[in-house]
């Protein structure tokens, strides 16, 4: 089913640039003078297209109405002020708020075209393809080894069970391999290449980021969600991770929060600038975002007026 | 046990510092205090001690004491509340630890007759209470009179393996429900009912089983008389069940959300998260339950004792779980009222059997939750 | 295989292959309820349903439950039906498959054959060998299905063949004589077969593969949670329905029927009574009485939770007070902690010998009342404090900061902040403790318990019980001083008594039912009256 509706290619063919006032609900004039929607269109297939997404914890109302379309293999960098919404829109994209009791998510996200909050989703599925890299480090109270091979093991991609050496189609090799090249990918490989059986609750913060960096990487997801991944790194283990990202922007559809104005501009195609009160204000090119927000409260935000 | 090392040896580093410490304080507490008050607070301890004295002697003469720390309690709480209640509540704490202290010297005091009068001699040497646990009669009656420990100590035994069988998957698996699989309301029924289940005295088990579940195992396996060690072992295990059921479901929801998020983010089932992530990541709690629910297993008295046959003797083969004779705990309730001298020392070593071997098992289920926590650090 | 469903999100739509696997779900649950039956003898083995011999019935259902489990498990395999199946079906798959067939196998060449344990080991080993390894090796969908179904097959035609029919019997030849019967043996082999079928059928409906292990498990661990309420729904409804006869015998309601109380208003006297009569509560056993109660104990019990709640709760909250509030945290409070943990497991009969030794001596060497009251506070004060204690820590330390920052005094702080803040768990702990304390027996058994049938007219009334006499104590209050009844040693007595009880009592089953409903009732409401406190507070304080 993975046919994309013929509208919607019309629509992401759509030539780019066209600013459609589609929101014109705001409170405030001056709000609704700053918070123009733009409705950007960009070359490529949409990856995910998301539609009219509210959010509310209980009462509280924490994204309004966003709808944006994230075209497949590039990155997709989302800024804005703490507490603006990034992580709950993040967790919209791979259903991780239906973790969270008081949450309610409102509107549509598809995935290649198919609705991923209808009823029947398999949310097994919907991950293996979505995957995630959290605001913190959560390593698993396991040995390296097994924090990174553990998808691929769930997914029964790789089996080294006793009944699998038994029979003699042990996946050894395959996991070693995978290890590596995921702790590779993820600039870790040569701080811990000694250490694969200890545990990852004993690296340290920045390490434990990137081991959950090569965790992610390790179930060859199509999406990947990464929130702050860089943010406890030092400089040179952030700008491999910034390698990573580019080398991934080829294969994989990436979309990356940061508070770090520069690394969005560095490694990202597009931009979404959230605000406070968890409204989409800007979305497009990033170096349309940067160089010429159309928004004043974009630019202030951008260049570090307000936040 | 090394946490009780860390602690003695932490206790005995620090002791001298402690010590002093607190030298220091009673000394600024005596300086700092208004004289008044300090001459109230002496005279409620001393009084308070005079009266236990009076009590533990079994004096006529405790109630002028007691009356004394009264008085004196009342005065000081209107005259020099700050410190009358600082001084009251170090009262109830050392009462606590006291009851303590006096459960054990009791209890252990009352068995050494017993343990006396059954030292046997290997290789010359005499072993205080040795024949207790090697030799397998029990007889009140006739010569020679033996008190063996043996009988109820594998009654015990039985008991409490099949209870565990019962109430450790049954126990861990309701206790994964409630913490993982429920839904909401779901669990806001389930979760009263386990702690309704907690709620059901001993004897209506006990009633239930002997009235309904003894004459119904005697019918079905044929057996000589009723009592049997399976269907003991059952009741007590649904017994224990609750305490599993919430200890471990503290433990399975202490494990951090976000780990968990982490396993499923990765796209597996919440099964092979809870499997893989949150159950190993609980273990030791949910050990810890489980070890719980065999104190309470061990301790179950009534139940036992109403359905359980009352002959203390070994059962043929050992593992015949299809005859009951009687558990440390029965034998007590039983033979309380007819005992006397010996027999009733032998009650009180059934008595402490129970009480360490529980004290021990309560011991290693902290000392499990205690590393649990270094585990998480401040995550739990 | 993993990767085939890679392009769709959604589930697909039910199918008939899905039918097929919940007819087999259908089918164990149904199984299920039938042996359960047998169990509780609502079902005879020995008769027949709608015609046809209930073991019959049991073993042409196992066939047909065998057979569509393992014919799922092998039409997957040939790819009549589209699953998910992984290499293996696993470790505890295996284990779980290897175990009854070992039984069998060794069960069969030992007794059967005859052949004697070495050999029936053998045999065993060998058979639940072949199981382990004919659910290991194979792909997961004949793995998990075949070996299992294979079960149900054998056991329905063992069945069938009548080779373990109604009458069979096996005696285990044990100096202490048992004997293994079809009443007990066809009920349950038919239930773990259910059991196992439908966990293999439902590993089947959800596909195999990560979900259908998700889906096995699942309706295990629901089919746990629902027995657990199950169970003691029927706990408290049989007791409720055995007792209500006892509980009204006598009983009567109107105007005027109940006991009545004088009342003295202005020179003018009227008596008031109650609008109902119920003897069994109401009266104590006496041999002029029409109908016999059990009135002491009730207010035996009663006055046992207040004199237990009056020594435990001041001195559990004073000791949790100076322990979170005034201990400095180290290992004099780690040791406390230890130590309250370790009496709060201590079993209640080590409480019972304690009073026994301790506070009888001290209170003229009987049995009395305040005996027992002080051995159940001596086993609620761990709980107390131990309550107390977790309510008082998780009482925020910004709170405390802010009212010493506004200088005012420890105590004071502690008054008006930290108990007011931690009251509700300890409210709720302790009435949790007290219908804890409330039910048990073994402790005043040896501390506090007299007779069988407390006459009515020894119902203790501990208020008008209070002497003052000349010499030292100076008070004394006999009341306290006697031994009585509770109602949990009441149903103990009634049980031990036997054949005895019917020169008191004119239905003596009747009497014991109604004890045990009135117990429940007793200690239910503490624990209704608890759970409802904690929800109480729980909303209030979400709403705040
Ligand atoms: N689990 C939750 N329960 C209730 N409210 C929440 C929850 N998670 C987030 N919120 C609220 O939703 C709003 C958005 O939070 P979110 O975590 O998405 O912000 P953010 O943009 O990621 O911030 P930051 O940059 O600090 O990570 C905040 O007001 C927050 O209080
Ligand atoms: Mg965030």
């Amino acid at each position: 089913m993975s046919e994309i509706e013929p509208t919607e290619q019309t629509q992401t063919k759509t030539d780019a640039g066209s600013a459609q006032p589609l929101q014109t609900t705001s409170g405030e004039s001056e709000e609704q003078l700053h918070e123009e929607w733009i409705d950007y269109r960009f070359d490529g297939e949409t990856k995910l297209a998301v539609e009219t997404l509210d959010v509310h914890y209980g009462d509280d109302h924490a994204l309004k109405d966003v709808s944006m379309e994230i075209p497949e293999k590039s990155v997709t960098a989302l800024i804005g002020p703490s507490g603006c919404g990034k992580s709950t829109y993040l967790r919209c994209l791979n259903r991780m708020n239906d973790r969270i009791k008081s949450a309610r998510v409102d509107g549509s996200v598809q995935l290649d075209g198919e609705e991923i909050y209808q009823d029947g989703v398999d949310l097994v599925e919907l991950r293996k393809r979505v995957g995630m890299v959290f605001q913190s480090p959560n390593p698993f109270p396991k040995s390296i080894r097994e924090n990174i091979s553990y998808g691929p093991r769930k997914h029964g991609d790789i089996d080294t069970s006793l009944l699998a050496r038994l029979s003699g189609r042990s996946d050894e090799e395959a996991e070693e391999r995978l290890v590596k090249r995921s702790l590779k990918q993820a600039a870790l490989w040569d701080e811990v290449n000694e250490r694969l059986d200890d545990n990852a609750l004993g690296l340290s913060g920045g390490q434990q980021q990137r081991l959950c960096i090569a965790r992610a990487l390790a179930t060859d997801p199509e999406v990947l969600l990464m929130d702050e991944p860089a943010s406890a790194l030092d400089p040179i283990a952030t700008s491999k991770i910034e390698e990573l990202i580019h080398e991934l922007s080829r294969e994989y559809t990436v979309v990356i929060v940061t508070h770090n104005m520069q690394q969005a501009e560095r490694i990202s195609d597009q931009t979404a600038v959230f605000l406070t009160g968890g409204k989409l204000v800007e979305y497009g090119d990033t170096d349309q975002i940067f160089e010429s927000p159309r928004s004043q409260r974009v630019e202030d935000y951008i260049n570090g007026k307000f936040g | 046990m090394s946490f009780i090392t860390t602690l003695i040896k932490r206790g005995r580093s620090r002791l001298r510092e402690v010590a002093r410490r607190q030298g220091r304080r009673a000394r600024d507490f005596v300086d700092e205090t208004e004289s008044e008050a300090l001459a109230v607070v002496t005279v409620v301890a001393l009084s308070l001690v005079a009266a236990l004295v009076g009590f533990l002697l079994v004096s006529a003469l405790t109630v002028v004491p007691l009356a004394t720390f009264v008085v004196a309690t009342v005065y000081g709480w209107f005259r020099h509340q700050e410190v009358t209640a600082r001084v009251l509540t170090l009262t109830t704490t050392v009462s606590t630890l006291l009851i303590l202290g006096l459960i054990i010297v009791f209890i252990f005091l009352e068995s050494i007759p017993i343990v006396r009068y059954e030292s046997a001699t290997v290789f010359g040497v005499t072993v205080p209470g040795l024949r207790l646990f090697v030799e397998t009669r029990w007889d009140a009656v006739s010569d020679p009179v033996r008190f063996s420990m043996v009988p109820m100590i594998h009654g015990t035994v039985m008991v409490t393996l099949i209870a565990t069988a019962v109430a450790a998957p049954l126990g861990v698996s309701a206790a994964l429900f409630l913490s993982e699989i429920a839904p909401a309301p779901v669990r806001e029924v389930v979760k009263p009912g386990v702690e309704i289940l907690a709620g059901i005295p001993s004897i209506v088990y006990g009633f239930i089983g002997f009235t309904i579940l003894s004459p119904w195992a005697s019918d079905q396996f044929r057996l000589n008389g009723q009592g049997t060690y399976l269907f003991v072992g059952i009741v007590v295990g649904l017994m224990a069940l609750p305490t599993v059921v919430s200890v471990a479901e503290d433990a399975l929801s202490s494990v951090p959300e976000s780990i968990k998020s982490g396993s499923l983010a990765v796209g597996t089932t919440d099964w092979q998260t809870m499997t893989s992530i949150t159950l190993p990541a609980a273990f030791s709690g949910v050990s810890a339950a489980v070890l719980l629910g065999v104190g309470r297993a061990i301790g179950e008295t009534m139940a036992a004792t109403v359905m359980l046959k009352g002959v203390p003797r070994l059962t043929d083969p050992l593992y015949n779980v299809f005859y009951g004779q009687e558990t440390l705990t029965s034998i007590i309730a039983r033979n309380y009222g007819d005992a006397d001298g010996l027999q009733m020392d032998a009650l009180f070593i059934a008595g402490v059997i129970l009480f360490v071997t529980v004290l021990f098992i309560s011991i290693g289920s902290q000392y499990i939750e205690w590393r649990m926590r270094r585990q998480f650090g401040g995550d739990v | 295989m993993a990767g085939a469903t890679r392009s769709t999100l959604a589930n697909q739509e039910t199918s008939g292959t899905d039918l097929a696997a919940a007819a087999a779900i259908g089918l164990s649950t149904i199984l299920f309820v039938l042996s359960v039956a047998s169990l509780a003898e609502q079902l005879s083995i020995t008769g027949s349903i709608s015609g046809v011999p209930t073991v019959t019935l049991l073993g042409g259902l196992l066939v047909l439950l065998g057979g569509t489990v393992a014919s799922f498990g092998v039409s997957s395999r040939l790819g009549y039906v589209e699953t998910n199946a992984d290499h293996s079906a696993g470790l505890i798959a295996a284990v779980a498959a290897g175990i009854p067939w070992f039984l069998i196998g060794g069960g069969f060449a030992s007794e059967t054959l005859g052949l004697g344990a070495v050999a029936g080991l053998a045999v065993g080993v060998l058979i639940g060998g072949t199981a382990f390894a004919a659910t290991a090796f194979p792909r997961e969908d004949v793995g998990s299905t075949v070996p299992i179904g294979a079960l149900s097959i054998v056991t329905g035609l063992v069945f069938l063949t009548s080779v373990l029919g109604p009458e069979w019997v096996w005696d285990l030849g044990w100096e202490q004589t048992a004997s293994l019967t079809a009443e007990f043996v066809i009920p349950v082999l038919t239930l773990l077969n259910a059991m196992y079928a439908g966990w293999a059928a439902a590993k089947a409906y959800g596909g195999f593969g990560a979900r259908g292990r998700h889906v096995g498990a699942y309706v295990l661990v629901y089919l746990n949670a629902l027995s657990i309420v199950a169970f003691l729904f029927v706990l408290v409804a049989f007791t409720v329905v055995r007792g209500i006869p006892g509980l009204l015998t006598g009983a009567e309601f109107g105007w005027g029927v109940g006991p009545g109380t004088t009342v003295g208003v202005g020179g003018f006297g009227f008596t008031l009574s109650l609008p109902f009569s119920v003897p069994f509560v109401m009266n104590g056993v006496a041999l002029m009485n029409d109908f016999q109660g059990v009135l002491p104990a009730i207010v035996g019990t009663i006055w046992l939770v207040v004199g237990a709640v009056l020594f435990a709760v001041p001195l559990g909250i004073g000791a949790a007070i100076f322990l979170t509030e005034y201990a400095e945290q180290g290992p004099f409070t780690q040791v406390v902690e230890i130590a309250t943990n370790g009496l709060w497991s201590t079993p209640s009969i080590v409480f019972g010998l304690f009073g026994f030794a301790f506070l009888i001596p001290r209170f003229g060497n009987s049995k009395s009342l305040l005996a027992g009251m002080l051995t159940l506070g001596f086993m609620l004060l761990p709980l107390v404090l131990i309550t107390s204690r977790e309510a008082m820590i998780s009482v925020p330390d910004e709170y405390r900061d802010a009212s010493a920052a506004l200088g005012v005094s420890k105590w004071q702080t502690i008054q008006s902040v930290v108990l007011p803040a931690a009251l509700p768990g300890v409210v709720t702990g302790v009435i949790l403790g007290v219908g804890r304390i409330a039910g048990e027996t073994a402790p005043i058994l040896l501390t506090m318990a007299g007779g069988t049938f407390v006459p009515g007219s020894q119902t203790a009334d501990v208020i008008g019980g209070f002497e003052f006499i000349a010499s030292p104590p100076f008070v004394t209050n006999p009341e306290l001083l006697q031994a009585t009844s509770a109602l949990p040693y009441q149903l103990f007595a009634l049980i031990t008594a036997g054949v005895g009880l019917g020169e008191n009592v004119a239905n003596p089953e009747e009497f014991r039912w109604a004890t045990a409903l009135i117990l429940l009732v007793v200690v239910l409401s503490f624990y209704a009256v608890g759970i409802a406190t904690r929800y109480y507070f729980r909303r209030k304080l979400s709403y705040e």
